[in-house]
């Protein structure tokens, strides 16, 4: 298949109505795997939903939903190796669910504790969330680069906003990507609002995709809602890097159903049409819809579906609400290996602060 | 520099053409010398060389166009000069090369060698004319308090100033504590009859001979103990120190080898003392080494004493004021003249027998 | 005269290391030997920055790596500093150990998010599970009459940040011992070389890969009457001032701070418990520079053993002013005299 063509349009396997509009490649026909990506869509829904209401009741700390785009992290998450490294930025709960960082870890972060970057399994080379934006893309070219001075047959799959994009971080690392071929996947999550900022006004290039010209690298767009588009354009992606055949960038198109965070209010700044019509290119309906009509699916396993996850959501949601705060020493010893005199100092008296706050109780 | 590179030739000029080499590899060139005629648009220009040198290699044929920048030759035997700095000028080593000596860390842990107070504590020593070196501190950490500056400055008000100890009243302050401290101290006490003296009888004299002869009958009192290595050293020599009062304080000089010289040789010897001590002219050789000590406080007053053993010496004789005493005797009651003794022996190392009976001898000599 | 040693000067016949040749080098030669020694000793040591390959390096720091190494541990990168120090995170995390330079420490600034966003957080915000131990060089400081941005002196916006460390060398056994151990560290280090005596001194050093320990200052000389304290090029001028002191009959102690962060405060205490005075003469800027958290620190832990206020020699709060009047913004020798006898004078220990 072949992916850059000019014009730029994104690639789609299954529209907005679950309509195939180009045969899906052999992986993808086989009704396991996509009703895979559908529950794994799915569970991630039910979770984010249920993160954001926690936080409404004072019970989450402010928290980035990622509603109407988790066929960008589910299709991520399965087109993976594991071998690959995922370098996030911080809407990528699908992904990082995917590849093993359980509910209750990703809550734990949220939440508040260090202890929810602490990944463990496959996911245990992967990098935390990152705050500050773009930044994680140069984290990729470094890993990439780590990886190619080692000849390893492995790749950095990084995900960034489009708002990202506009940063100079994200332009010296696809330029060192261009000028070094590095095995490294940039994946933007155009979902077309970088908190009230729109797209429109982010750039004025017509795509993000064609920026990879600049960098001399490949780039395209792909429909950001179709998980199946998602999964085959990534999977052609990381093959290319491990065959040290450079990077790749992919402008998953898609739309920010939610706030920017939960402490983001958009009907400030879009309209409820807008809104309204971008639900209707939403990516599980469209799945489900699809698994339908190939008779993949039907109302009683959708059922079974939704119990299962809204049981596994509230388990890890349970788990997660008895987590005790972690010691307060936990604050000192991870700063360096080992911890200098003048820090050992100061990590007693917040033992001594915390002693005397406990007894005082 | 290494290579000779086409200089700007001015005007915004480029380039230029070779039209004739004047040197060629091999030659040596001065300073300024014509290496090389080149023709620009505008005219031909003689190129001086750099530097003294001696062509290595020319970069060119005659009739090539060169550009400004481009090596035009080479020099022999220079290394290629490098900068290695593209901003600024960076100032070059001079020839030193030691290897560095240095204290990785502290020079030392100890104790703060100031004593501990605040600035305002010091501040107030300050005022109230409080030398602060000398109060002890009764803080935290022996850290001088208000207090402590406040009771020192009292103690002064009242009492005076204090006055530190120096020289000679240090060194007895210090001997005498380190002597009280490690010496085991026993003073036996007689009287001796002493009524057939003459008149004018020099009686340090008397003293000096007795002691003499008592060394001479035992031995261990004339000796120098070693504690740490509990070794004693009975020396056959006996130098004695004769304890001097004076204004500045105790002196003890040493008058040497007491039984082998002449009583005239030995009166000599202890008058220059006396001289030297009093003019403060006396080396500190001729205070060291005693073997045994004489003290002859009853040249002032008091009768019986506990004088102090100096270590590494074993004994000490103190001689008192004579005193008369009613005795009695054979014809009725009559009035002699005694004279105290008192004999402090280090019982470390001394007997109470070998003290007694050197005690005796003295009192024996004495009676003469 | 030629201003450096070629290569072939510097390289072993056995890539052993050698306690028994030594190298009269300078600092900047110092640094060479160091970064050939860890790139043979480790071969996850790479080295990243610009015309550091092809080039040496415009200070030479780096020369004769690439040849030796090859491109793939030697990397010329595209003229982006916040790249350099972003990647230089990536590469961490993956146990490589990037030495990574920026060529000016006027061009550090692009890094600041990285080196405090993310290498200072990276061990800490995954509670030990991944780490940055990088190092981060730079020619750091003034003096040499260099155009604007190229005489910078702000290590104390690098100080403040819990998680990482900066270490600045004084001379070239110094250089080539904590250079050592910075690369052998686990985590991040911002390496600051005062460029004015890059080559300045020639001192006698092996090349036998030992490092010397971080987290520590150095007693350069010893004391009695008052404590000097200083880092970078200007330990030269304190030593000077030392000397000049000695024969006015002033006992002065230096010590090289080395480690600027996190700091041995033990040293600084011990040696003005013994003096009681102290003058910190830092190159940089006054207000909230490096001396401000040492005496803060002296006032702290050895207040009582003070006899009078711990004095300052710093630069103006100004920037660096351009090159001709440079002399006029940097501490010199009679500055640091003059703190020097003001302290003892104050305290009545000399009029």
């Amino acid at each position: 298949m072949q992916y850059t063509t000019e014009p730029y349009h994104p690639h789609q396997f299954i529209d907005a109505e679950g309509a195939l509009t180009m045969s899906l490649p052999q992986a993808l026909q086989e009704p396991e795997l996509l009703q895979s990506l559908y529950r794994h869509m799915v569970l991630t829904r039910t979770f984010d939903q249920r993160v954001v209401a926690l936080q409404r009741t004072g019970q989450m700390g402010t928290y980035a939903s990622c509603l109407g785009q988790e066929a960008i992290g589910t299709g991520i998450g399965y087109a993976l190796a594991d071998t690959d490294v995922f370098v996030p930025y911080y809407r990528d709960q699908a992904t990082q669910l995917a590849r093993g960082v359980s509910l209750q870890k990703q809550m734990q972060y949220w939440g508040g504790d260090e202890w929810g970057n602490y990944f463990e399994g496959i996911a245990h080379e992967d990098f935390p969330n990152c705050v500050p934006i773009a930044t994680q893309v140069t984290h990729a070219a470094g890993i990439a680069s780590a990886i190619k001075i080692r000849n390893q047959k492995r790749c950095a799959l990084v995900t960034c906003g489009e708002g990202a994009t506009s940063r100079g971080d994200f332009y010296e690392s696809i330029n060192l990507a261009g000028v070094w071929q590095l095995p490294v996947v940039v994946v933007v999550n155009n979902n077309q609002w970088a908190i009230s900022v729109s797209r429109q006004i982010q750039t004025g290039a017509n795509t993000i995709a064609q920026k990879a010209v600049a960098a001399g690298i490949e780039g395209f767009q792909v429909d950001g809602n179709d998980v199946c588009a998602v999964f085959d354009a990534v999977q052609y992606a990381t093959k290319k890097a491990h065959q040290g055949k450079g990077a790749t960038l992919i402008e998953a198109v898609s739309y920010r159903l939610g706030d920017h965070t939960t402490a983001d209010d958009a009907t400030r700044y879009r309209s409820h049409e807008e809104v309204n019509e971008a639900w209707k290119k939403e990516p599980v309906k469209r799945l489900q819809s699809y698994l339908h009509q190939i008779d993949a699916w039907d109302e009683s396993r959708e059922q079974a579906l939704i119990s299962e996850s809204k049981k596994s959501v509230e388990e890890a949601v349970q788990a997660y609400l008895k987590l005790p705060k972690q010691p307060v020493t936990d604050l000192f010893d991870y700063l360096y290996e080992e911890l200098p005199p003048a820090l050992l100092t100061q990590k007693n008296k917040a033992l001594a602060k915390q002693t005397t706050a406990q007894r005082g109780e | 520099m290494k290579y000779f590179k086409l200089p700007d030739l001015g005007e915004g000029l480029q380039e230029a053409e070779i039209v004739e080499w004047h040197i060629k590899p091999g030659d040596p060139v001065e300073t300024g010398q014509t290496l090389v005629s080149v023709e620009t648009a505008k005219a031909i220009v003689d190129i001086p060389a750099p530097q003294d040198g001696i062509i290595a290699a020319c970069f060119g044929k005659e009739g090539d166009l060169i550009h400004t920048g481009e090596p035009l030759l080479e020099f022999q035997g220079e290394e290629q000069e490098d900068s290695g700095t593209v901003v600024g000028k960076m100032e070059t080593s001079q020839a030193r090369s030691e290897r560095e000596q240095f204290i990785i860390g502290s020079a030392y842990k100890a104790a703060p060698a100031v004593p501990l107070a605040t600035p305002a504590i010091r501040a107030l020593a300050k005022r109230l004319k409080v030398d602060i070196n000398h109060i002890t501190g009764t803080g935290n950490h022996h850290m001088i308090t208000s207090d402590d500056v406040e009771r020192a400055a009292r103690l002064t008000e009242d009492l005076g100033e204090a006055t530190p100890l120096r020289g000679v009243r240090r060194s007895m302050a210090r001997n005498m504590a380190k002597a009280h401290a490690e010496v085991v101290k026993v003073t036996i006490q007689d009287d001796v009859d002493v009524e057939h003296w003459q008149q004018g009888e020099d009686i340090t004299m008397r003293l000096v001979r007795a002691m003499g002869r008592a060394c001479t009958q035992e031995p261990t009192l004339n000796a120098w103990y070693d504690n740490e290595n509990d070794s004693l050293r009975l020396i056959e020599k006996v130098d004695l120190g004769i304890a001097v009062d004076t204004p500045d304080g105790l002196f003890v000089p040493v008058l040497r080898n007491i039984t082998t010289r002449t009583q005239d040789d030995l009166r000599d010897g202890l008058t220059r003392i006396r001289a030297d001590v009093k003019k403060r002219t006396i080396p500190p050789r001729e205070m060291s080494g005693a073997t045994i000590t004489l003290s002859n406080y009853g040249t002032i007053a008091g009768r019986y004493g506990n004088p102090v053993v100096m270590p590494p010496m074993v004994a000490i004789l103190g001689a008192g004021k004579i005193y008369p005493c009613v005795i009695s005797h054979a014809d009725g009651f009559a009035s002699h003249r005694f004279m105290p003794l008192s004999l402090s022996f280090d019982h470390r190392v001394v007997t109470g027998g070998e003290a007694a009976r050197f005690l005796r001898a003295v009192m024996d000599d004495l009676a003469e | 005269m030629g201003m450096h040693e070629s290569p072939d000067n510097l390289k072993l016949s056995n890539d052993a290391p050698d306690n028994v040749t030594a190298h009269i080098v300078t600092m900047i030669e110092a640094i060479n030997l160091a970064l050939h020694r860890a790139m043979i000793a480790d071969e996850n040591v790479v080295v990243l920055g610009e015309d550091v390959a092809n080039n040496g390096g415009v200070f030479r720091a780096t020369i004769g790596l690439k040849d030796r190494f090859g491109c793939k541990r030697v990397m010329d990168t595209p003229l982006a500093e916040t790249l350099i120090a972003g990647i230089s995170v990536g590469m961490a995390a993956q146990n490589l150990r990037p030495v990574a330079e920026i060529q000016f420490m006027g061009f550090i600034y692009a890094t600041l998010e990285h080196m405090v966003s993310h290498a200072a957080r990276l061990r800490n915000r995954t509670r030990g599970r991944l780490h940055c131990p990088m190092v981060l060089r730079a020619p750091y400081g003034g003096g040499i009459h260099a155009p604007e941005h190229h005489s910078e002196s702000t290590e104390a916006l690098f100080a403040h940040i819990p998680g990482l460390r900066v270490v600045i060398p004084s001379s070239p056994t110094r250089a080539y011992g904590l250079l050592l151990s910075a690369i052998e560290d686990p985590d991040p280090v911002v390496f600051l070389e005062p460029k004015r005596i890059y080559r300045m001194v020639k001192q006698e050093i092996y090349d036998d890969g030992v490092g010397l320990p971080l987290d520590t200052c150095y007693t350069l000389r010893q004391g009695s009457d008052i404590t000097l304290i200083s880092w970078g090029a200007l330990i030269h001028e304190t030593l000077q001032a030392a000397a000049t002191l000695e024969q006015q009959g002033i006992s002065a102690e230096v010590i090289d701070v080395a480690t600027i962060s996190p700091l041995d405060t033990d040293t600084l205490v011990s040696s003005v418990e013994k003096t009681g005075h102290c003058v910190v003469i830092q190159e940089a800027a006054r207000h909230c520079g490096v001396a401000a958290e040492i005496i803060a620190s002296l006032n702290e832990l050895a207040f009582n053993a003070l006899k009078a206020p711990p004095a300052r020699v710093a630069g103006y709060d100004i920037p660096m002013p351009y090159f001709r009047r440079e002399d006029d913004y940097l501490p010199n020798v009679g500055d640091i005299v003059n703190a020097a006898k003001a302290t003892l004078m104050t305290s009545g220990e000399r009029s």
